[in-house]
């Protein structure tokens, strides 16, 4: 009867529909980082920086650097910034480092993630050398000085004075587990 | 005419005992099956709403440590959600549909069948966590990864939501095809009446969302399971990628829960004012354009995530021009009442109860939607004022009115009318002291989410407290009425109101098992 296949006519492109919008929640994820790529606006940095690129000539200015670490969850690692803050030139290569150190007596490997914020000025802080860049190991007990190089582009943001390097250290092959039992 | 009906079935009526129930296809039985399923949720819900307002009823951890208390207020926000509200829209769905539209029953009845007893195997598996190791899932009916990522139990609620999301899906399905094809002739869409109408939309945001859900508690699994990062930056995921994707689908269902709740609304002031609703087709666009604009505000949910200025700036004034549309209905409802021949029953005390308390959740929603003041607001008791306003005495008022205005029709029977308004006042006064104080602590500072609070906050939550007992045991009477009318009461008239207007007027009270088996005319 003709009202039978209209029925499944819609019926099937309702189906459709509900199936295109499953696996659209996942083109989302895609969609996300391209966006904010592209966009630059969720503090991420997206590899090592292009220094050697000829550059025009640019007045230089001083920007005030700032340093921070976090461990995520427990995992069981000290690891703090060397020096809280830096008076930087833009467009000069400046020095630091962060400390790690293992606090169990089993080998650890971590990631540590970095954030910047601004998050707009996240495209002008380009890293030359990172421990950021690859995952890092701490044997038993170990403690190691982690160097970190980089420059601000003196494209930044003439509003921009201050910006936030925050680095965030994960433990690899780890769940977190959250604790059911209260404080008490 | 009736492809969808088998032939046999116009001859007996309902099997008996509780087979009936397990394998109906009618689609009355099953609208009541959604209904008292969806009323038990409530009282499940409540009871842990109780348990949350008695530990906050004085600072300090009385009665509960905090784990158990964000378990309660997830379980709370999650059962009301899926198990309370939804259900509800659904089953005065099938209830109302086909009789509104003149059809014999829902397009696919079978299908109806499963979509319903989907919903008490998807709370089952939900609520079995309560017996588990590890308990039930505290992170908040937002379930924000990575928190949620880490918890225990955590694929029970995944499978949990994945059901829901299905039945719901389905039930959409049914809904949207009964009225493309099953209108009796001379039924245009625009002279459908508006609850139609408001479920035609709300079946569409459905399709459109609940996937993205589905989606999103996949990936949750995937991390935490699966050894995937979506949402763990350690892996090169993002958690506010998670916030976005779950408010892609949050903010439309924000309108899935209020949509239907204006299409009762508008059929009730008609009814009561004896008049014919005021601007009806400018309802229907003004729901159309909530419809299509919930797609577009869902980052107001998190402004203070770090969003670039534009973003911000873009979807404040997103947000409110949906005060627009919204107040397009608010002053179609009061033109409405105007100069009408007005009488109090009890569903017209909830349906004005219901335009005035939803339009105060509308205002602090757009206190709310001012981006600056956000930052000071977010996830303070303020919010939870502003969403308590749209939900309970929005949603659940309408769904109360809803009640009242067709259990004559249901059941045959008037509800008692003394105890009808009694209900209304106590439950109008509970709902008010509940969460109108929560504004005052809310723009004091007061942070949600916590089991405890500090002193300068104590004797508001106390009154809210009150407020909440109130509220909740006045429910009880709500029950007693109900099932007084299902089993006595003095006999309706098939016109019921007689304001009433449309076609589920015209058959007998209560309805008999089948209707419409043959389409009736609709006139001009």
């Amino acid at each position: 009867m003709a009202k039978n296949s209209i029925t499944s006519r819609i019926v099937l492109s309702l189906i459709g529909a509900v199936i295109f919008m499953f696996f659209f929640s996942f083109m989302l994820v895609p969609l996300y980082n391209v966006f904010c790529e592209v966009t630059g606006i969720n503090g991420k940095i997206y590899g090592p920086s292009d220094f050697f690129k000829k550059k025009e000539e640019v007045v230089s200015r001083n920007v005030n650097v700032r340093f921070l670490s976090q461990v995520n969850g427990s995992a069981p690692v000290t690891f703090f910034p060397t020096s809280e803050s830096i008076q930087v030139l833009t467009d000069k290569v400046s020095k630091t480092s962060f400390v790690a150190r293992n606090n169990t007596n089993k080998e650890l490997t971590l990631t540590i993630i970095p954030s910047v914020s601004p998050g707009l000025a996240a495209e002008q802080v380009k890293k030359v050398q990172c421990f950021c860049f690859e995952e890092q190991t701490l044997l038993p007990y170990e403690e190691q000085e982690w160097p970190i190089r980089f420059y601000i582009d003196s494209e930044l943001s003439s509003n921009v004075n201050n910006i936030y390097l925050s680095y965030t250290l994960f433990e690899n092959d780890r769940k977190l587990t959250v604790s059911m039992t209260d404080g008490k | 005419m009736s492809a969808v009906i088998e032939k046999h079935d116009h001859h007996h009526g309902p099997q008996k005992g509780v087979l009936r129930w397990l394998f109906t296809t009618n689609h009355k039985d099953i609208g009541t099956l959604y209904l008292w399923f969806s009323f038990l949720m409530f009282l499940t819900g409540g009871a842990m709403a109780m348990g949350i307002r008695a530990e906050l009823f004085e600072p300090g951890l009385q009665l509960m440590d905090p784990i158990r208390y964000n378990q309660l207020v997830t379980m709370h926000g999650l059962i009301m959600i899926f198990g309370g509200v939804m259900p509800a829209f659904v089953g005065l769905a099938n209830w109302l549909i086909p009789m509104q539209v003149g059809a014999p029953d829902m397009a696919l009845p079978r299908m109806n069948n499963l979509s319903f007893w989907l919903l008490p195997a998807a709370f089952t598996i939900l609520l079995s966590t309560a017996f588990m190791e590890g308990g039930m899932p505290g992170f908040g009916w937002t379930f924000y990864a990575p928190l949620s990522t880490n918890y225990p139990n955590i694929a029970y609620f995944v499978f949990a939501i994945h059901i829901m999301g299905i039945s719901s899906i389905m039930g959409s399905i049914n809904v949207i095809v009964t009225i493309m094809n099953m209108r009796a002739p001379g039924m245009t869409l625009m002279k459908m009446p508006l609850f139609v109408w408001s479920w035609l939309i709300t079946a569409y945001l459905l399709i459109a969302v609940m996937p993205v859900l589905a989606g999103a508690v996949t990936m949750l699994l995937m991390d935490a399971y699966f050894g995937t990062s979506f949402f763990d930056a350690a892996g090169g995921g993002d958690p506010v990628l998670f916030q976005h994707i779950f408010w892609f689908f949050g903010h439309p269902e924000v309108y899935i829960m209020i949509l239907p709740a204006f299409g009762i609304t508008s059929h009730i002031i008609s009814t009561f004012s004896r008049k014919p609703l005021f601007g009806h087709s400018s309802m229907v666009y003004a729901m159309v354009s909530i419809a299509v604009l919930s797609f577009v505000v869902w980052a107001h949910h998190m402004f203070t995530v770090g969003m670039p200025l534009a973003a911000e700036l873009f979807f404040m004034w997103a947000t409110m021009v949906i005060a627009i549309p919204t107040g397009v209905k608010v002053f179609n409802w009061v033109a409405t009442i105007f100069k009408g021949s007005i009488t109090y029953e009890t569903p017209m005390l909830f349906a004005i109860a219901f335009v005035v308390l939803f339009t105060i959740g509308g205002f602090s929603g757009l206190m709310l939607a001012i981006t600056p003041a956000d930052f000071q607001y977010h996830d303070t008791y303020f919010v939870v004022a502003h969403f308590h306003y749209v939900l309970v005495p929005g949603a659940v008022f309408s769904i109360m009115a809803a009640v009242y205005y067709w259990l004559p029709k249901w059941t045959g029977n008037m509800y008692d009318e003394k105890m009808g308004k009694l209900h209304f006042w106590l439950s109008f006064i509970g709902v008010n002291v509940t969460f109108f104080p929560q504004h005052f602590v809310g723009l004091a500072g007061m942070p949600r989410r916590y089991a405890d609070y500090a002193l300068q906050f104590a004797e508001w939550n106390a009154v809210s407290s009150v407020g909440a007992f109130l509220f909740g045991l006045s429910q009880l009477l709500f029950l007693y009425i109900v099932v007084k009318a299902v089993f006595a009461g003095k006999k309706a008239t098939a016109q019921v109101w007689d304001g009433a207007r449309g076609l589920e007027w015209t058959v007998d009270s209560p309805a008999p098992y089948h209707t419409f088996e043959i389409p009736p005319k609709v006139k001009g």
